[in-house]
């Protein structure tokens, strides 16, 4: 018992920094920000009697509807292509790669040592009216003016946060492709699964746990990201992470602020545990 | 200790457990030391004023007199809006000037956050043209909070080579359906939705009315799908209007003069229905750090040299009459300013400030509107 007790005592004790950081950095807003959502502004100040006035408000006017739902497409959008484009990524390294791997992984993740504003201000001047890209084609002749839609669109967006996340889904999807044992694969081999079957049924399986984690990493983030739909989004490009920011700023609106930026973590934390049974009850059957 | 070493020892699970601690400790070491070592750097640096205003005024050419009192700049900060740097006081941020303008002096002063200017500091103001600080609500108590600076115009910059004319220039350019996707408006409704009144022929004095909100929302829904983009970022405008993404944008004077200064064949138009006009200027934040060099970035900002750069690279008006003493009439004229300010601003439309809601109900409608509702 006594063992025991100063077992858990230990623990806590080595958890506490964390603990309390967490209460302080994250519990703590946390909490101002679900009262605020309740009160009013007004003028300068607040109207501090508790009201749902917000919340109704979000439902009833359709622009909040409306962005939330772009935001969630647009990130989605985002995760699947980052993932499809990774995966084979993750997956050469961890099976074709045998020497310097770690030079590898270094290499990959080399782009992501700039900061994020950098990366998303380098796909402006890609992306541009005068940008590489449409340069380029201008000068081998595939175009008379340049294409317009590559900037300042729900495309230009997602190509962007697709590129700015890719470190974050490659390194899960390659911890758990390297775990996967390589015998499993001779078995199948020996008991007749050709390249396709075998990838089916042993590699993929046993590499979810990586691709859902990978899937997690970018979509909960990307979903309220503000800076790539300010730079790159135009005025179709506007996602709730810009609406939000506007409330905080020029509309002077803090509760409503709040309110839209909880509606927002209610949203992705729904979209998560969907996901998270889905995943889990697929896995169960092909397993 | 060989970094590459030791990232392939890692790879190749070699690494032990005691060598993996030690670098571990050495790169804690570096990180926790590295803070100290900058910051006792830049303990010269923190004694400078700081301040708080609009990108484009955080130059050396406005502060030589700062500079040569104190031997380095200010520090900056830049906001986008003044409605944004408004908020982020508000919320605690503490600068000691920033650069509101006519529209928002009583509220600025409202919000308890500034103290009045103890004009016997600043050398240069008995040459400040006095209709630019006889503005409504700056003085209280007979005490004046802001020190203007500038003044000039919001309006049209288009490119005359790209943008074929029809009559005269007027704010219809921003609706014309020809150049559809090829249109730039700044994105804040400080600039924007008053523009939209005069478009929409909104008195100024009207501004406050359900009325005015309806035809102005109007204006502005049916420019929405004209535009290609809303910043308030002033060199995306210049950018794109040089490069011929954009033929025609809702800018300020700079944005024009730069543009020509590179070559670019623009005007900066002189709508018919008449341009929005404005003066912004200086206040001092009531907890200002360095209340000094508060007074010192001011009286930089006013003296003949930095008015001398605004009127001729800038192209804006600027607070101490004898910066115009430089420039003939033909030039001023040709920049669209005057020695005497209160013609151009009379001629133009001058914003009256508003309530606190009425910016709340306008920015969050504007906000709607831009995103396409």
């Amino acid at each position: 018992m006594m063992l025991q007790k100063s077992e858990t005592l230990r623990a806590y004790s080595l958890l506490s920094p964390t603990l309390i950081i967490m209460a302080i950095g994250i519990l703590v807003p946390f909490g101002i920000l679900i009262v605020m959502s309740f009160w009013t502004q007004v003028g300068f100040g607040f109207d501090m009697t508790p009201t749902v006035a917000n919340y109704e408000m979000a439902t009833e006017r359709p622009i909040y509807g409306a962005l939330l739902k772009r935001s969630l497409w647009m990130s989605g959008m985002a995760t699947v292509t980052t993932v499809l484009l990774c995966y084979p990524m993750a997956y050469f390294v961890a099976f074709h790669v045998h020497r310097n791997k770690m030079l590898w992984i270094v290499l990959m993740t080399l782009p992501f040592w700039t900061s994020y504003l950098l990366r998303v201000f380098a796909w402006k001047v890609v992306l541009g009216y005068d940008g590489v890209i449409n340069s380029a084609l201008m000068n081998i002749g595939l175009i008379e003016k340049p294409l317009e839609f590559l900037l300042y669109s729900q495309a230009a967006v997602i190509i962007t946060l697709a590129h700015a996340w890719a470190a974050f889904a490659i390194l899960p999807m390659y911890v758990s492709l390297e775990k996967i044992d390589r015998s499993l694969l001779e078995a199948a081999t020996d008991l007749g699964d050709g390249p396709v079957m075998r990838f089916l049924r042993i590699t993929l399986p046993l590499s979810l746990p990586g691709v859902m984690s990978a899937t997690l990493l970018i979509f909960i983030p990307t979903t309220g990201d503000y800076i790539t739909p300010a730079l790159l989004g135009g005025p179709d490009g506007v996602m709730i992470g810009n609406l939000i920011q506007k409330q905080f700023g020029a509309v002077n609106n803090w509760p409503m602020g709040a309110t839209l930026a909880i509606i927002l973590m209610l949203s992705i934390a729904m979209i998560t545990l969907v996901f998270l049974f889905a995943t889990n009850f697929v896995r169960k059957r092909i397993s | 200790m060989d970094v590459i070493d030791q990232l392939g020892e890692l790879g190749e699970g070699k690494l032990s457990r005691r060598k993996f601690t030690k670098s571990l400790m050495a790169a804690g070491i570096g990180i926790a030391t590295t803070p100290l070592a900058s910051s006792l750097a830049q303990a010269a640096a923190d004694d400078q004023g700081t301040f708080f205003t609009w990108g484009g005024y955080d130059i050396p050419e406005l502060f030589g007199a700062y500079k040569e009192k104190h031997g380095e700049l200010p520090s900056f900060a830049t906001f986008g809006g003044s409605e944004e740097a408004l908020t982020k006081m508000r919320g605690g941020y503490v600068v000691d000037v920033s650069h509101p303008c006519n529209a928002g002096i009583p509220r600025w002063i409202a919000s308890g956050l500034f103290q009045p200017i103890d004009t016997s500091r600043l050398s240069n103001w008995s040459d400040v043209i006095p209709e630019l600080y006889n503005l409504q609500g700056n003085f209280v108590d007979g005490k004046p909070y802001l020190a203007p600076f500038d003044w000039g115009q919001t309006s049209i910059t288009y490119r005359t080579d790209l943008f074929e004319l029809e009559g005269e220039e007027s704010w219809d350019m921003l609706w014309d359906e020809r150049y559809k996707g090829r249109l730039g408006s700044l994105a804040s409704g400080g600039d924007a939705w008053w523009c939209g009144a005069i478009k929409a022929g909104v008195a100024m004095s009207d501004i406050d009315t359900p009325e005015a909100f309806e035809k102005i929302a109007a204006a502005m829904r049916a420019q929405r799908p004209l535009i290609r983009v809303y910043t308030d970022d002033t060199t995306t405008l210049e950018q794109a209007l040089a490069s011929g993404e954009m033929v025609a944008a809702m800018t300020w004077n700079s944005s024009a003069s730069l543009l020509k200064a590179d070559g670019v064949p623009v005007r900066f138009a002189t709508p018919k229905e008449g341009a929005l006009t404005w003066v912004c200027g200086l206040m001092i934040h009531k907890d200002a750090p360095n209340l000094d060099s508060a007074y010192d970035i001011i009286d930089s900002l006013l003296s003949v040299e930095s008015g001398k750069y605004m009127i001729n690279d800038y192209g804006y008006g600027h607070a101490n009459s004898k910066a115009f003493d430089a420039f003939d009439e033909e030039t001023l004229v040709g920049l669209g300013l005057s020695k005497t300010p209160t013609d151009i601003l009379a001629a133009g439309h001058f914003q009256i400030p508003q309530s606190q809601e009425w910016e709340t109900k306008m920015n969050a409608l504007f906000e709607e509107i831009k995103a396409g509702f």
